[in-house]
Parts: structure tokens; sequence; C-alpha cells
């Protein structure tokens, strides 16, 4: 069964600030909420804007449902970084925004005693889903895709601690959080991937997965370390694309084609890679 | 309130070709096949390009591949496809399946080169026209033959030799002149001209003291490049008679009349495509009304009835 893709206008519904430019914006979207997978991103864009031009890629936060049930808001977590976030900082409840989607494969279903998230700067953001998913067994997606984890461990770095969004959210939920920040404001001073580095002698014996999202030499270190140790690791990616729909051909990455590589395009054949499709060593 | 609404006729003839509607899509802006199936009722366009295919298979240019600039965007992608072979055997008859007409868009790195993709293309029982991508800024050699008129003319005889289907031109608008290369082509024997390919452009990260494109520049495409297209095409007409097809910063059936009262035969909506992914729907549904609001009966009175200022120059 395929998925359904939605292109229209609607309404926002809040806007908040959740750490140092970094905020949540919920638009009522019933149709993409309903559809939607973790991992799977949406495009957004200012209707007749000219400038900024181009719509720009949202990975989904998190759905939230309506009391008579049924997801209706969609949730996109978003670091102020250019032209375009800086625009949405200014965005308030009753004015819309184009929208498209949901894009990409999103995270395949699994099920694992140990789910280990690796995200450094605004790569969390796929995870509030997929861990509500795996710790608390709710559903997501049309059709509904399933994700369990006895366990879910976050490791998770900033550049600073005032940047760390989301983390009570996560610790909520039942996730055991490990920060690290450039400046150590909090938690490990240092990168992420040292944090995970220490924890994967923790991780053998069980069945686990790897999943890493952020800037590509974080994600490819970690997958290097991950591969190492035979862990299966997936990484989200975040390249950049102007359309999101396979016909920019802007957001290709490297991937193992027979003895050698290609790109594909990570909007139709990801964002969500096997790091062992990938040809890290292009990308790093 | 639908009244009238089957008085307009948007069919257009260029020259051989005959379109149902003067509304197609640019090459490199719409996938290498039927990727937009899902989005967009493929049946009702005028045309599709799809992205341009050489004779072997490309990867493309090193990304970042594409930056925003105001109003329009930098690409380099460099004519990432998987070569003709593979073209005419998977995606071609995908293409031809569709119902709406499909022109071929090619790119050879020397006139043998257009020759034989041409003919192969046009030995495709089902092609409607070859578009030659003279014109790409993003790979070496790319825009050499459609900023000389003599280099122009003889890659499009050349094809008008070895191929059976109409031939579409698409120049630069990278020249100082345009005018004498549109005439070459027009008397090599091309059946149109594909008015504009992208503006070269670059952006650059100045704190990092580097371009913003893996490749340094790329083509500039967008609202950013309308004028530069209806001049570029406002120029050609003062020289050649041969329909023109208007690409540049299309976003909206208005922008649509802009190219047809100019002289375009029909249009090409490109990087509108990646923003608004149902702009080539919108604007299908709006063009009637405003055809109407000229008096007009079909979309084929109304092409090239542009008055020129007095002074033009």
């Amino acid at each position: 069964m395929q998925q359904e893709r939605f292109f229209g206008q609607v309404p926002v519904v809040s806007n908040e600030p959740l750490a140092r430019d970094t905020w949540l914006l919920r638009l009522d979207a019933p149709a993409v909420a309903r559809t939607i997978w973790p991992g799977q991103f949406v495009m957004l864009r200012i209707p007749g804007c000219q400038d900024p031009l181009l719509g720009r890629a949202f990975a989904l936060w998190d759905t939230q449902e309506t009391l008579s049930g049924g997801p209706r808001y969609l949730e996109l977590g978003y670091l102020v970084v250019g032209k375009m976030t800086r625009a949405m900082r200014n965005l308030h409840r009753g004015q819309k925004v184009e929208l498209w989607g949901p894009l990409g494969n999103g995270f395949s279903e699994f099920e694992v005693d140990h789910l280990v998230l690796v995200a450094g700067g605004i790569g969390q953001t796929p995870f509030v889903a997929l861990t509500h998913a795996a710790l608390h067994q709710r559903s997501y997606g049309h059709p509904a895709r399933r994700y369990r984890a006895r366990k879910v461990t976050l490791c998770y770095g900033t550049r600073s601690a005032e940047l760390l969004a989301g983390v009570e959210h996560f610790q909520r939920l039942g996730v055991e959080v490990l920060l690290s920040t450039d400046d150590g404001t909090a938690g490990h001073r240092g990168l992420v991937t040292e944090v995970f580095q220490k924890l994967l002698p923790r991780l053998s014996g069980t069945s686990v997965l790897v999943i890493a999202c952020g800037p590509e030499p974080m994600m490819v270190q970690t997958a290097q370390l991950a591969l190492q140790h035979q862990l299966p690791c997936w990484l989200s990616l975040e390249a950049p694309m102007a359309c999101g729909i396979g016909i920019c051909c802007s957001c290709v990455v490297p991937v193992r084609r027979g003895q050698g590589w290609d790109y594909c395009r990570s909007c139709l054949q990801g964002p969500v890679f096997d790091a062992q499709q990938l040809c890290l060593e292009q990308m790093a | 309130m639908n009244q009238a609404s089957e008085a307009v006729s948007l069919e257009v003839e260029l020259g051989p070709v005959r379109l149902p509607n003067p509304v197609l899509v640019a090459s490199g802006t719409f996938g290498h096949e039927t990727e937009m199936a899902g989005w967009v009722d493929l049946t009702l366009l005028g045309g599709l390009v799809p992205k341009t295919i050489t004779r072997r298979p490309r990867r493309g240019n090193p990304p970042p591949r594409t930056v925003e600039t105001p109003c329009g965007m930098l690409n380099s992608i460099g004519l990432d496809n998987e070569g003709v072979d593979y073209f005419l055997q998977h995606q071609l008859p995908k293409l031809l399946e569709l119902g709406c007409p499909v022109i071929v868009s090619v790119a050879g790195e020397d006139v043998e080169d257009f020759v034989e993709l041409a003919s192969q293309v046009s030995r495709v029982q089902g092609v409607t026209a070859v578009e030659l991508n003279i014109s790409c800024p993003n790979v070496a050699h790319g825009v050499d033959f459609a900023t000389d008129p003599q280099l122009c003319y003889q890659v499009v005889h050349r094809v008008r030799q070895a191929c059976r289907v109409p031939i579409w031109a698409k120049l630069t608008p990278n020249v100082t002149d345009i005018r004498p290369i549109a005439e070459a082509a027009q008397r090599a024997g091309a059946d149109a001209l594909t008015l504009i390919n992208t503006c070269v452009g670059m952006a650059v990260n100045w704190r990092q003291r580097r371009p913003m494109l893996g490749t340094g520049t790329g083509g500039l495409s967008g609202p950013a490049i309308k004028p530069i297209a209806l001049a570029a095409i406002y120029r050609a007409l003062e020289v050649v008679s041969i329909p023109i097809v208007g690409v540049g910063g299309i976003t909206s059936a208005e922008d649509v009349m802009e190219f047809l009262i100019t002289g375009a035969s029909a249009v090409q909506v490109g990087t509108a495509n990646f923003f608004r992914p149902r702009v080539t729907m919108e604007i299908l549904d709006q063009l009637p009304g405003l055809i109407r609001q000229l008096g007009a009966q079909g979309v084929q009175e109304l092409i090239g009835t542009l008055r020129r200022p007095e002074g033009s120059a």
C-alpha cells in the first residue's frame, strides 16, 4: 500500500522556543500527521514568498492526537540557521504555511533489546517520535509501522548547554540520556562520538541498533565505530535539497554500487540509510 | 460558473508539432522519468522534457549542487543521468506510456555525440521532438555550441541530417547577443528554439572564503531570470520566424501570459516545480481565464501580440 502525499496550505497552531535558537512549530495538518512515519520529513515554505524561494526539509518531531482520536497536529523542530528559519520564528497562530509530504523512506520497522541513538546539533529531532513508538508502542503512519525496544539510550551533543532541546522530553519517555557539549556546560566536555565510544563496551551480548543523525562527520564517525563493533547502524542524513521529491538531484549521497560507488537521491532512497549501503570514505 | 470555459482552446502549433496546451516542464526540473506521477496528472501536461541524457552514464558533480539565491537558485548538477542505453531501455518506454508529448533532451561532448544521440532517440516511435541541450553551463565544453553561431550551425545542421523528428535547439543567455546564434540555429534547420537555459552565476561564503557550490560557478534559475528570458525571446524574434519555447522563472499563469504575448509559442516550467510540485496544474487551471480576459478564443491568437515600443532597441 502506498502512502498518500499531501500538498497544500495548513495553519500554524503554535510556534514556541525549545532552547536557544531552537523552536517547535505545530501545524494543523491531519492529512500528514496521520500518514507520516518517524524518520520521514516534510517540505515547508512560506506561501507566495520569493525570497526565500525554496522549501526547506524538516524531519518529523512528533504528532499530537486530538481527544476524539487520530493524529491531527504535526510538530517540527527547527534550529535558526538562515534566511528561512529566521523568517519562521515570526510565524504565528493561524498563519498559513505551504507543506508537502510525507517524504523519504523513514525508519524501517525493528524489534531490538537496546536502541542507541546518537544525535548532534539539531539531529535529535527524528528521535522523539521514534522513541515514543519504540518504548510506548505508539503507532505511527498509514500504513502503520511498528518499532520495539526494551531500552533506549540517547547520546546527544551540542555546542553549549543552552542549545540542548527536548532533553526532559526524552527523559519523560524513559530514555537514558547521555549529554555532551563542546564547552563543557553540560555533560561530557567534547564530542558526542566520544560519549558513544565509551558506551560501546556495555553493548555486547544483546540485540542492538544504533541510529545517528547530525553533522556529517559525526555520523560518519559513529557509523565507523558501530561497524567496527559489528553493530548495525543507520544514518538519518541531512543532505540539503531544493524539492524533496526526487526532481532537483541536489541531495545526492554516495552509495556502494558493484565494485564502485554512485550518487543516489537522499530524498527518495533516504534520508535513512544503513551505514553499510553508504560509501563513508566519500563522505568523510 | 464555468460558462464559456469550453470556448478557450489551449492547443498550440510549433512548426510540425501540435501540443494540447502550451505548458511544458523543463529538462532537469521534472526528474528522469515518472518521478512526478504522484504529484501531478502527467497526462494533462503540454509536454514533458525529462532530464538531459548523454551517451555514457554520468555521476554528476559533487555536492553541494544547489544553493538558494535571492528569488532564485544556483545549480551545478552536472548532467547526472544513467546514459542513453539505460534511458532507451528503461526510462523512455515509461515516459511514452504517459500519454503526454515527450521531448527528449540530449547533450553531447562533440558534434558526433549529438548526432548519435539524436538519431538513436529519433528512431523510437512516439518521441515528439528532440531538444538539443547545447547550453548546459555545468559541464566542460557544454556551453560552447550555443555561444558561437558557427558551432551552433554545425551541430544543428548535422543533427538535422541524421534526425527524423523535429529538433528544438536550447540556447544560452550567456552571450553578448543571442540574435546571430538564434539565426544560425534556424538556418541550420532547427524546428524551434528553447530560450533560455540558466545564467552563469556564483554564490560565495566569505567566512570560509569558498564558493557555495562544489564546482565554483553554476546556473541561475527561478524568478530572478524571468526578465532575461523575456528579453532573449524578444531579441531572437527580431531575426527568426521559427517558434520559440520560453523558459526562465515561470511560476504562474500570469508569467505564462507574459511569455506568450512576447512571442513564445509554448513555455516550460522549471524551478517552480521544485517549490510548488503542482504548479503546472494550477497554471493550467488558471490560464483559460486569463486568455478570456484578453477577449481571445485560444492561445494561438495571442502568441507574439506584444506591442513593440516605437523606440525599441
